[in-house]
């Protein structure tokens, strides 16, 4: 499709930073968003949580920005900004009006070569504060909150970097040091760990010339290993109970998969939405609509650059059982193995991935996220028509084979069961 | 030759931006259609307003639109509530039903493919839903349900009691949109159906347009699927403020709770034109981003949360300010104290420094915020919500340029009131109550998840 195919130019400084520029002038705006090939996976047990405290401490100033200049100078140009951690990345993003893009591309710059001056241990105090408190807010004061991690904890061995949550534990954020984060920016904020995308309304010319004058003269540093894991399997099931403060008892069951853009990856996504993706997905219709035994349920595929894995999550209504709930998702998980899916739900699903890609083509800030996506785990930023291609691709076969090879083999089930267990009587 | 690095740049070229341009007209139901024609991609956006909300549950009837909003889609014309999602899906367009105090909302979003289809399904849910008891009996125990789940969201526990206790407890727009367990077992199939034939008049509602179509072939779209909507005559009850002041300290215990869930406020004004913007920009300045004084205080110096932030709410009839956080629960009284000391600082007044920021980035971020269609359209639904004038965009800059910093500060002194302030908290009280005690030795009331009183410490 045309819409889908994006003019770009993509080339590399000599300090190795790669560049990608794509122009769109509908809007006066300008979006640039960098993409650190570093995250939670490149974490040690005992440390966890660094990637993303880093990230933090990335909007404390540098050399050439006092704290709290950096928000206040980009939210003075009308402009909004934020970053996000993962497993596999970190990623820093600006949107502003157009005419303040060298703002943006000197504040970049200074942070990814002058950060270290300005850190100080007040700052990371006052961080790890700040961390610790997202991290009770998000997860340990949420609902279920703890599940993600224990599911982690428990499908990934031991050693492997996805077995821990990205925000990190609690007692590794107490132990950070200046130098955990030294070391961390000396690891992985070299420009050949990264790679800078500006997207929107900015003239060719200039563009380039304002990233050479800020980037060039970037010292790069050594490049990290590269990781490599064997692929994960389960040797056997595992159940886990857990009593929590909730009123409904809630069941996850999770499969050890594949990583982002292996063969059944996309094959996977089209199976979480003809469970659970629309209200005549089959695990919806039948649990929620039809016989009301939960409350709610959710499948998808979870995909990163060194695994995957497929997890289905389904709330039991009062005085339901988790068992019951169980046997009715492996039953209709049989029951695509055996019977397949009818070209309806596979047609419904293409359809819906199809229009989700044109509608996100309305936010520049998105699709400058998105071409470093493409570009970090498929080396090409215009993948847009190739990544809609392995949805549209997907046959019948595809999804039996794919539930075959994965849903046969052991998973991981979390119960989490009301500390009072008598729900149905609050 | 290594940069200078000292200098932060400036902006070069001044930039232009031109607003999109609105366009009104009547269908011939008497529908009132706002449109915007934005052609940069083949979608196209719709948002159909009906005016009424959880505002018009009747007394023991509340949660009645929320469940009407879940009861619409379940079925219409020859379709049940399977068959109609699966004619959307089909298309790969996204319908929603949503609910507010001020009104039901009926969102669409297509491309232009399949514009008539998507705009013919959509019709037949607003003028030819079914309403069966099969569907009313299943949606009904649905909500039941979701109100034991809400016993486990402390946010949602914090906000919906806050706004209980700081609207008076008996005003329109006191209770929360999901109801309450009796109430939403009084209501009846009959009353939803009432509910359609009061309110689901096209004379009191309005539908936004944004996208890729040109307006007289919407124009002829509209009116042709919309053809058997009828106007009537309205019957609908003005709204009467009951709305009264409880200040105090209250809080509502969660067992094992890490955090506490903080929000403190009190009543304010309607959003009046005159007032409006120096109000934002006074908001801008206390707690309505990240670089200001009230998150500065609690997340960057203190290290007490995650954020913090102040905001002015405003519904069509009334309006309360508040500030909302969440802390660890050994912060409780320490995150207060800076809440109410910033709140009274604020009344001090500004600098010209931080209005000259203020403007800035509101002056400077507009663009930004005309960039989607479903921004235009939040932006067309407020603006009639609000009954702002015509020319509310176009004028809006100028709007903000003009506010002084007088205007600023006699709006801090004007709207913001530590003398009465609630303040709630949710959290374990086993740490709250002394923490409390600490910020005012007067009573402390314990509430229960909905905010009846349990008792006074």
């Amino acid at each position: 499709m045309n819409i889908l195919n994006l003019e770009y130019e993509k080339y590399k400084l000599n300090n190795g930073l790669e560049v990608i520029l794509h122009r769109n002038n509908y809007h006066p705006l300008v979006s640039v968003n960098v993409w650190y090939k570093a995250g939670s996976a490149n974490e040690r047990k005992g440390k966890t949580g660094i990637a993303h405290l880093f990230e933090h401490m990335m909007f404390q100033g540098s050399k050439n920005v006092p704290k709290e200049m950096h928000f206040r100078y980009i939210q003075e140009a009308g402009g909004s900004l934020n970053g996000s951690t993962s497993f596999d990345r970190t990623n820093y993003y600006e949107k502003v009006p157009a005419n303040f893009l060298e703002l943006i591309l000197w504040l970049e710059s200074d942070r990814m070569c002058m950060l270290l001056p300005s850190l100080t241990q007040e700052k990371l105090n006052n961080q790890i504060d700040v961390v610790r408190n997202e991290r009770l807010e998000r997860y340990d004061n949420q609902p279920y909150g703890l599940a993600w991690e224990t599911i982690l904890n428990n499908i990934y061995p031991a050693g492997h970097p996805y077995s821990w949550p990205t925000i990190g534990y609690i007692d590794d954020m107490n132990s950070y040091t200046l130098e955990d984060v030294i070391d961390f920016f000396n690891n992985y904020y070299s420009p050949s760990n990264a790679c800078l995308t500006i997207a929107g309304n900015f003239d060719w010319d200039n563009a380039k010339t304002l990233v050479d004058k800020y980037f060039s003269d970037i010292e790069t540093k050594n490049k990290p290993d590269n990781l490599s894991f064997p692929p994960v399997k389960l040797k056997k099931e595992k159940v886990i109970t857990k009593k929590e403060n909730v009123q409904l008892e809630r069941l996850y069951l999770a499969w050890p998969t594949e990583k982002a853009f292996d063969p059944y990856d996309s094959s996977l996504d089209i199976l979480g939405d003809i469970l659970s993706g629309t209200k005549n997905a089959r695990l919806y219709k039948s649990l929620v609509y039809d016989r009301e035994i939960a409350q709610d349920v959710t499948a998808y595929q979870y995909s990163g650059k060194y695994a995957g894995h497929f997890l289905i999550i389904a709330t039991a209504k009062p005085s339901v059982s988790l068992l019951l709930l169980k046997d009715e998702i492996l039953k209709e998980i049989d029951n695509i193995s055996s019977n397949g899916v009818t070209q309806r739900e596979l047609f419904r699903s293409k359809n819906g991935i199809k229009s989700s890609f044109i509608y996100s083509m309305q936010h520049i800030d998105s699709l400058a996220d998105q071409l470093n996506y493409y570009n970090f785990y498929l080396g090409e930023p215009n993948s847009f028509n190739y990544d809609l291609s392995r949805y549209e691709d997907t046959t019948e076969a595809n999804i039996i084979e794919c539930v075959n090879k994965y849903f046969k083999s052991s998973h991981i089930e979390l119960h989490i069961a009301p500390i009072n267990g008598e729900a149905e009587n609050q | 030759m290594k940069l200078d690095r000292s200098q932060k740049p400036t902006a070069s070229v001044e930039l232009s931006f031109i607003l999109p341009e609105e366009e009104h007209f009547k269908l011939d139901n008497a529908l009132d259609v706002i449109f915007v024609k934005r052609s940069n991609l083949p979608t196209l956006r719709l948002n159909l307003i009906v005016n009424g909300g959880s505002k018009t549950d009747p007394i023991n009837k509340k949660g009645l639109a929320n469940l009407f909003a879940m009861m619409i889609d379940e079925g219409a014309d020859d379709y049940n509530g399977l068959e109609l999602m699966d004619e959307f899906d089909m298309l790969g367009s996204n319908f929603n039903v949503g609910c507010n105090n001020d009104g039901i909302y009926i969102g669409l979003r297509t491309l232009t493919e399949n514009i008539d289809r998507s705009i013919e399904l959509f019709a037949k849910v607003v003028t030819k839903p079914h309403f069966d008891e099969i569907s009313f009996a299943r949606e009904k125990r649905k909500v039941l349900t979701r109100l034991i789940q809400l016993r486990d969201d402390v946010e949602e526990i914090a906000s919906s009691v806050f706004e209980y206790i700081v609207l008076g407890k008996e005003d329109l727009y006191s209770f929360p949109l999901v109801g309450y367990e009796n109430d939403i077992n009084n209501v009846t199939l009959n009353d939803l159906k009432n509910y359609y034939n009061s309110y689901f008049i096209p004379n009191n509602s309005a539908l936004m347009v944004v996208g890729n179509i040109e307006k007289e072939e919407l124009r002829e779209k509209l009116n042709y699927y919309f053809r058997d909507w009828k106007p009537k005559v309205l019957d609908i009850e003005k709204y009467k403020s009951n709305l009264k002041e409880f200040p105090g300290i209250f809080f509502i215990h969660k067992e094992d709770s890490v955090q506490s869930e903080i929000r403190i406020g009190h009543i304010s004004e309607n959003r009046s034109r005159h007032d409006y913007f120096p109000r934002k920009l006074l908001n801008t300045i206390l707690g309505g981003q990240f670089s200001s004084r009230i998150n500065l205080n609690l997340r960057e110096d203190k290290g007490y949360t995650y954020g913090a932030s102040s905001r002015f709410n405003y519904f069509k009839e009334c309006a309360f300010f508040n500030v909302s956080t969440s802390v660890a629960i050994e912060n409780t009284a320490n995150a207060i104290r800076e809440i109410i000391k910033e709140l009274n600082l604020i009344r001090e007044g500004v600098t010209e420094s931080e209005l000259y920021f203020a403007k800035s980035s509101t002056i400077l971020n507009y663009p930004s915020k005309f960039e989607t269609n479903r921004q235009i359209t939040y932006h067309l639904t407020t603006k009639y919500l609000y009954d702002l004038p015509n020319d509310y965009f176009n004028t809006y800059l100028d709007l903000i340029r003009d506010v002084t910093i007088d205007e600023v500060n006699k709006s801090a002194a004007n709207h913001i009131h530590t003398d009465r302030l609630v303040i709630l908290v949710v959290g374990d009280k086993e740490k709250l109550i002394p923490q409390l005690h600490e910020v005012n030795s007067d009573k402390i009331t314990e509430l229960d998840y909905v905010g009846k009183e349990i008792r006074v410490f």
